[in-house]
């Protein structure tokens, strides 16, 4: 696992955002575009 | 650190799914097609759009990979991800549109299953989701994932989240009434036996406090992500959220194959098995693996098992505050100071919110008028969607009759008899009980096919709400695809030992337990 861990600099071995409550911000603001997107094209 | 890698990789994906959709476009796929299923394959419209947008996004960001210069920044780390993503997305479209169905038309050349009536692949769920998982798991320990692959394969769990926040789009404010409470006190009871068991059998088998604090979450909630929020409350070392892990995708990869199995071999409702995977199985992505496993074509279980699985991540503040409590009283800090408020605070899973944020905006009907329950509408009148084409033909109605003898409860009987009459459901209230009888399983296989036929007549799916369910399965797909990726035979390896051995007696008795719950307990549409 460590050997792994090496090998990004930036972010965790599951993630590329540094902590999981970064990960779920991008997540909420993603799921808002999408959602923006299907109520305006729908 | 540049991370983009100077490589062909991405602008050769880019000019596969260009090329999958220029041999739809030119109908060179329809013979394949027709063997793949013909009129009843589902993904001839996903492949005339999808692969067009996304190899077109490839075929551009690709060459500029290949041949531009790249320096060390923000640009250079998010879009090198893009290989990775398309990498899965590939691999994703290739096992849906094509490996799947063809494992599915060799399935059906077998015949069915004994007396399941079922067919091998839906037996041992060889669906594209767990087939997708399969490619990630073989991709990862035979060939390894490509250098310019690694950055992207990360952003699967961020697929998986927002996953779950966009199913928010997809409940109903009735839908959580009914099934929130039954989901709470399950979940309650499951979560907080399978922390309280860990802790006790690892004080007797005298495993570290920091290993049995982690591990308890980690069996109890919802597995690696609670396994990562409760290490640094009980100090956990590297190592022991490794085992951790190991354990938790152990049992929980081995869960998600074996639960829609066990699933359709009691025949099991969507309901029920949904239920039983929200509560039996560990890992968030694992669950909506079985669900997805278990009925590939719909999402009813997907959003039953979610609920189920929503409602345990609720419960990790919780956890996360009585692991902190236990620690500190376990190892006698008397020194150190828990701020309850902080570590709420802290631990709290902002992708929860999210979802409650687009449940309540879907509840408030800005996707969907109120009155399109689940995202669908009643309708039985041409003018409400209704196809005349629709209604039962003389011999289901015969069909009906004659099954109708074994029908006990009285509203029951008489909406049959209005069914029968009429050729068509004739109002929601009624629909809503055919429904119970279907998942009742009160009449036979062949009577119900034809209630479910009856049922889907009247019920017309909000474009809205069918473009989030499509959004939904995709990401869910994507992320699933990943966390294959991530599923080394090392990681499963580290189950070994005493972390192993409370892990699978938890989790087996809570798997167990929890069938007896809802087999019991749920029987009717929820």
């Amino acid at each position: 696992m460590n050997k792994k861990e090496t090998e990004f600099d930036r972010g965790t071995v599951l993630s590329i955002f540094s902590s999981d409550r970064r990960e779920d911000l991008m997540a909420l603001v993603l799921a808002l575009v999408i959602a923006l997107v299907v109520y305006l094209a729908y | 650190m540049v991370y983009t890698r100077k490589s062909p990789a991405l602008f050769i994906i880019g000019l596969i799914m260009l090329g999958i959709w220029g041999l739809q476009e030119a109908s060179i796929l329809s013979a394949y097609i027709a063997h793949l299923g013909g009129t009843k394959y589902k993904y001839a419209g996903e492949i005339a759009t999808v692969p067009l947008y996304f190899g077109i996004f490839s075929a551009v960001a690709g060459a500029w990979q290949w041949l531009g210069r790249h320096r060390e920044g923000h640009f250079d780390y998010y879009l090198s991800t893009a290989a990775g993503a398309m990498f899965i997305l590939l691999i994703a479209m290739l096992v849906r549109w094509f490996v799947a169905p063809e494992i599915a038309v060799g399935s059906k050349a077998l015949g069915e299953i004994g007396d399941t009536g079922k067919h091998l692949h839906t037996i041992l769920g060889l669906n594209y989701v767990v087939l997708g998982i399969l490619s990630g798991i073989i991709i990862v320990n035979v060939f390894r994932i490509p250098r310019w692959a690694e950055n992207g394969v990360r952003l699967s769990r961020l697929g998986l989240k927002t996953g779950v926040i966009l199913l928010g789009t997809l409940y109903s404010a009735a839908e959580l009434k009914n099934l929130g409470g039954l989901s709470i006190v399950m979940i309650g009871f499951f979560v907080l036996g399978s922390v309280g068991l860990v802790l006790w059998l690892g004080a007797r088998m005298k495993v570290p406090s920091s290993m049995g604090g982690v591990l308890s979450a980690g069996m109890g909630v919802c597995g690696v992500s609670a396994t990562v929020a409760a290490a640094p409350v009980v100090q956990a070392k590297s190592v022991e959220i490794a085992y951790t892990i190991g354990t938790i995708l152990l049992w929980g990869v081995g869960c998600m194959f074996v639960f829609p199995i066990v699933g359709h071999l009691l025949d099991m409702s969507h309901v029920q098995f949904g239920a039983w995977a929200g509560t039996g199985i560990l890992n968030s992505a694992q669950v909506a693996g079985a669900a997805l496993a278990y009925q590939p074509d719909g999402i009813e279980t997907l959003k039953v098992a979610e609920i189920f699985n929503i409602t345990r991540v609720l419960i990790l503040p919780v956890i996360v505050l009585w692991l902190a409590v236990w620690y500190v009283k376990r190892e006698d800090l008397q020194t150190a100071q828990v701020n309850v408020g902080r570590v709420a605070f802290e631990k709290f899973p902002i992708f929860v919110l999210g979802f409650i944020l687009l449940f309540a905006l879907s509840t408030t009907g800005v996707f969907a008028p109120a009155n399109h329950y689940k995202g669908k509408y009643f309708g039985n009148t041409v003018a409400s969607g209704f196809k005349q084409e629709n209604l039962l033909k003389p011999g289901q109605i015969a069909l009906l009759k004659e099954e109708s003898v074994k029908v006990q409860r009285q509203d029951r009987k008489q909406t049959l008899q209005r069914l029968i009459d009429n050729g068509k459901v004739m109002s929601i209230e009624d629909d809503d009980i055919l429904r119970g009888l279907i998942n009742a399983n009160v009449v036979s296989r062949e009577a119900n096919k034809v209630l479910k036929k009856a049922h889907k007549a009247v019920r017309h799916t909000a474009k809205k709400i069918k473009a989030f369910r499509d959004w939904v399965t995709w990401l869910f797909a994507f992320g699933l695809v990943g966390l294959g990726m991530q599923i080394t035979v090392s990681s499963m390896r580290q189950a070994g030992g005493q972390p192993a051995i409370i892990g699978g007696i938890v989790g087996a008795v809570k798997a167990v337990l929890s069938l007896l719950v809802v087999i019991l307990l749920i029987s009717e549409t929820v």
